[in-house]
């Protein structure tokens, strides 16, 4: 049964990923915490280290195709393990998706508008994204190459405009923090940005054709991986030593643009940049919560719940944190605990028994 | 609080006439169910009842009962 | 039919109630309501001993007209400093609408200015409030003032509307003196940040030239774990640009050849480069500096553009450059203050013994060797080739 009629090619898919790991760009500014002038690195090794990982979604989708993540749990694990699995992946759904929704909340209170009440921007940012994800992933699919461009051309051009400003020395001394800060650093960049990317196992069923893959979500993760590198080499290049002090880094950076007297006061290009893609990101993650709870009640479309979903996601998000401070430690250390099963364990063990068992085994008569 | 009844009373013309006529009964059940849940939720945050975090749970079980932690600072 | 209606209404309905929240009404200020600030000065007050804020506040109605015609009444003045006292800055900040009913709008300062009495205390409590604020820029510039930071602003410039963009202004085109560089918010957080680095703050003192009053950039200051330690004057931070490369163009007078008179050169170009070494236990310090002029003036007669005259020329500039750095090295060791962020050169390069360092850097410091080595070239003669002088041959 099809839950959605909706069909994207590979192409589409590159462009889906990218923006997805780029909607994580202000996320890698909480990092700069923990891991100061050495972020650059452990993005590098949080790619190598999620690129195999993520490729073993991509075999898992093709050897299951047409197929998404909860009619495989079903398939892999039984019906009421299955099912349960499926249930400990949407619950990871639910609250990264209200953590992502939070966080445009706060970009806005804090820089933009601080006088408006967080809930408003909640509420619309959730409809926005509802809105989104009725049209379904076609269109989502299609309009992913305007956002991709977007943030490339803003996380460029900040980068050119500042050149002047930047202190390469900065960087030095290569090795100075203790591994266990590293450690942790490439822990929560392999799970936020790239292990998200896990909700592509939702998405890859509607591949209409599966060839290219691999290499297209290959590609895909490495333009969001140089999108975030880029960013993290020119937070450090110009704030240097000050980057651990800012609530935002990024931020303040494109602040000190200040060419001619004329390029100055830029800090809304970021908002704009950083606005889009989170709205698509959390319109991506919106439609594989839909999609997968609609898959385990077993319905024929996943449009009537949408609106209630965008609603316990709006609570949720409002709730769920006291303040920014209180996000950042909590997703820093008990929230990329309980993802490392879902990203790291369950695609690959789920690869793997497929193998052994031989599935999938299709009866015949029955439509995938 | 005008906002709140406003938005779900939107969200129920949108959909539940549609699913009536179209009989989908299953779909119904399952949009009622969330959204109970959401309305319940949404009310509890405009009379100030504190929502639960589920966060702070799972906080407390990982940080504190298997004592998985990054060293802070 | 109804249904599209009533569905179509509710949309609406909700739109518009959208639209109150959405377009940052609630956040919103008009112009009118506006304190446009564009200079700031921190004092200790006398009386209580809290702090005196000043703020330069632009007078809306007067500063629209051009600085022609002074007509319209009143004194002509573009903007008001207004002042408040409070136990903290954001305290003082809000303590300005007893005077003022509007909430100062920071986002356009220029400037922060922190008088004398404050800055000897330390800086460590004040700075906070300036970095923290999500209007203040980090481009910002800060600023010791020689006395009081009030008395700074109220000096009127001549051809500049506002004291406090006159002092951005000034501060800003230190380039063609380079007796001074300018020190932003986000600079200066960052060598307060460094356990060694002694950040430099750029002085301002106010000339009294008859009636008027100038303000005018007369030096640095050097500051030690936030508290301010002494003053380094033209000279000796130009020998402290020189070592760091920030030396964008100036004048060197040196004795010409001939004794008879002095060359003047305009610096051109400069490139340094440092390189820290620790080799048997002590830190040496490479210096290398190469330098690029033009011969702009010369006093004498004699006509310096001749292979000879550049050589002795170079040499003697090459000497006046030592001199300069040398001035900084001593003002740097008799404050004991690392000015040059050697430390942090030696960290970058010598992470793993840094650590061992850092923590006696205040005895290591004045040990540290240096090895200066200057090179000059003198490049072009403006537009003489020859000085106005009675040539010889003719008669």
């Amino acid at each position: 049964m099809s839950i959605e009629r909706g069909k994207i090619n590979s192409q589409q898919l590159l462009f889906l990923i990218a923006g997805f790991v780029q909607g994580s760009i202000l996320l890698i500014d909480f990092t700069v915490g923990i891991t100061e002038h050495q972020t650059w690195m452990v993005i590098l090794a949080g790619l190598a280290i999620s690129a195999p990982v993520i490729l073993s979604y991509v075999a898992l989708a093709k050897r299951f195709p047409g197929m998404n993540l909860v009619q495989i749990n079903d398939m892999v694990y039984g019906r009421f393990l299955g099912k349960a699995v499926s249930m400990y992946y949407i619950f990871f759904f639910v609250m990264t998706l209200s953590f992502n929704i939070r966080d445009v909340g706060e970009l806005y209170v804090t820089f933009l508008m601080q006088d408006t009440p967080f809930i408003f921007f909640l509420v619309v940012f959730a409809a926005t994204c509802a809105y989104a994800v009725t049209k379904g992933i076609e269109v989502l699919g299609r309009v992913s190459h305007l956002f991709v461009v977007t943030g490339l051309f803003v996380i460029i051009s900040t980068f050119i405009l500042l050149i002047d400003q930047m202190d390469f020395s900065n960087f030095l001394p290569l090795f100075e923090l203790p591994f266990i800060r590293i450690f942790q650093g490439i822990h929560i960049v392999s799970i936020i940005p790239f292990g998200e990317t896990v909700a592509f196992l939702m998405i890859m069923g509607r591949l209409n054709k599966t060839e290219h893959a691999v290499k297209r979500t290959f590609f895909g993760l490495s333009i969001g991986a140089l999108s975030l590198l880029v960013v993290a080499v020119r937070n450090t290049a110009v704030l240097g030593r000050t980057q651990t002090i800012w609530t935002s880094p990024s931020f303040q950076s494109i602040r000190l643009i200040n060419i001619g007297t004329v390029l100055t006061r830029m800090d809304f290009l970021i908002g704009i940049a950083q606005t889009v893609l989170i709205f698509f990101k959390c319109s991506l993650f919106l439609y594989v919560l839909v999609v997968a709870v609609s898959q385990l009640f077993g319905l024929k479309s996943y449009l009537p719940l949408v609106l209630p979903l965008a609603g316990i996601e709006v609570i949720v998000a409002a709730t769920v944190f006291q303040s920014p401070v209180d996000h950042a430690m909590i997703t820093q250390n008990a929230g990329i605990i309980y993802s490392v099963p879902l990203v790291f364990i369950f695609p690959p063990l789920s690869l793997l028994i497929a193998k052994i068992r031989g599935l999938p085994k299709f009866e015949r008569g029955k439509e995938t | 609080m005008i906002y709140l009844l406003l938005i779900y009373a939107f969200i129920i013309i949108i959909n539940v006439p549609g699913l009536i006529k179209r009989k989908e009964w299953r779909e119904l059940t399952a949009f009622s169910i969330l959204y109970a849940i959401a309305f319940a939720l949404s009310l509890m945050y405009v009379l100030d009842i504190p929502v639960p975090s589920p966060m702070k749970g799972l906080k407390h079980l990982i940080v504190d009962i298997l004592g998985i932690e990054y060293p802070q600072g | 039919m109804i249904k599209k209606i009533t569905s179509s209404i509710m949309i609406f309905i909700l739109c518009f109630f959208m639209l109150f929240a959405l377009t940052g009404c609630l956040g919103a200020r008009e112009i009118n309501d506006l304190e446009i600030v564009i200079g700031m000065g921190v004092d200790k007050d006398e009386d209580t001993g809290n702090i005196l804020l000043t703020a330069q506040v632009v007078k809306k109605d007067t500063a629209g007209r051009t600085s022609g015609d002074a007509s319209g009444g009143g004194d002509g003045k573009a903007f008001w400093n207004v002042s408040s006292t409070g136990d903290s800055i954001f305290d003082a900040v809000r303590q300005v609408t007893h005077k003022t009913g509007n909430r100062l709008f920071i986002s356009h300062n220029q400037a922060v200015i922190f008088g004398n009495d404050i800055a000897q205390e330390g800086l460590q409590e004040y700075i906070d409030f300036f970095l923290r604020a999500h209007e203040m820029r980090p481009t910002a510039l800060i600023l010791v003032a020689e006395d009081r930071a009030s008395d700074i602003l109220d000096a009127k410039p001549e051809t500049e509307k506002f004291p406090a963009m006159n002092i951005a202004k000034l501060v800003d085109t230190y380039g063609f003196t380079s007796h001074f560089y300018e020190v932003n918010m986000k600079d200066f957080a960052s060598c307060l940040m460094s356990p060694t680095t002694a950040p430099l703050v750029p002085l301002v003192s106010i000339v009294q030239e008859k009636d008027c009053m100038d303000i005018y950039v007369s030096g640095m200051v050097a500051f030690k774990k936030g508290k301010m330690i002494g003053k380094l004057n033209h000279d000796e931070v130009r020998g402290l640009l020189w070592v760091l490369g920030k030396v964008k163009s100036g004048v060197l007078i040196v004795p010409s050849p001939d004794e008879q008179g002095k060359a003047v050169l305009e610096i051109v170009r400069v490139k340094s480069k440092v390189t820290p070494e620790i080799k048997d236990g002590s830190i040496v310090m490479h210096i290398k500096i190469k330098e690029e002029s033009s011969l702009s003036e010369q006093t004498t007669a004699e006509n310096l553009a001749t292979d000879k005259a550049f050589e002795k020329i170079q040499e003697a500039t090459a000497e006046v450059i030592r001199q300069e750095i040398m001035a900084a090295i001593d003002k740097s060791r008799e404050l004991n203050a690392d000015i040059f962020g050697f430390g942090e050169m030696l960290h970058k390069k010598y992470s793993s013994k840094w650590k061992t360092l850092k923590d006696n850097w205040d005895e290591i410091y004045p040990t540290i060797e240096l090895d200066i080595d200057v090179e000059t070239k003198i490049i072009k003669t403006d537009l003489l080739k020859k000085p106005v002088s009675q040539s010889e041959e003719e008669k």
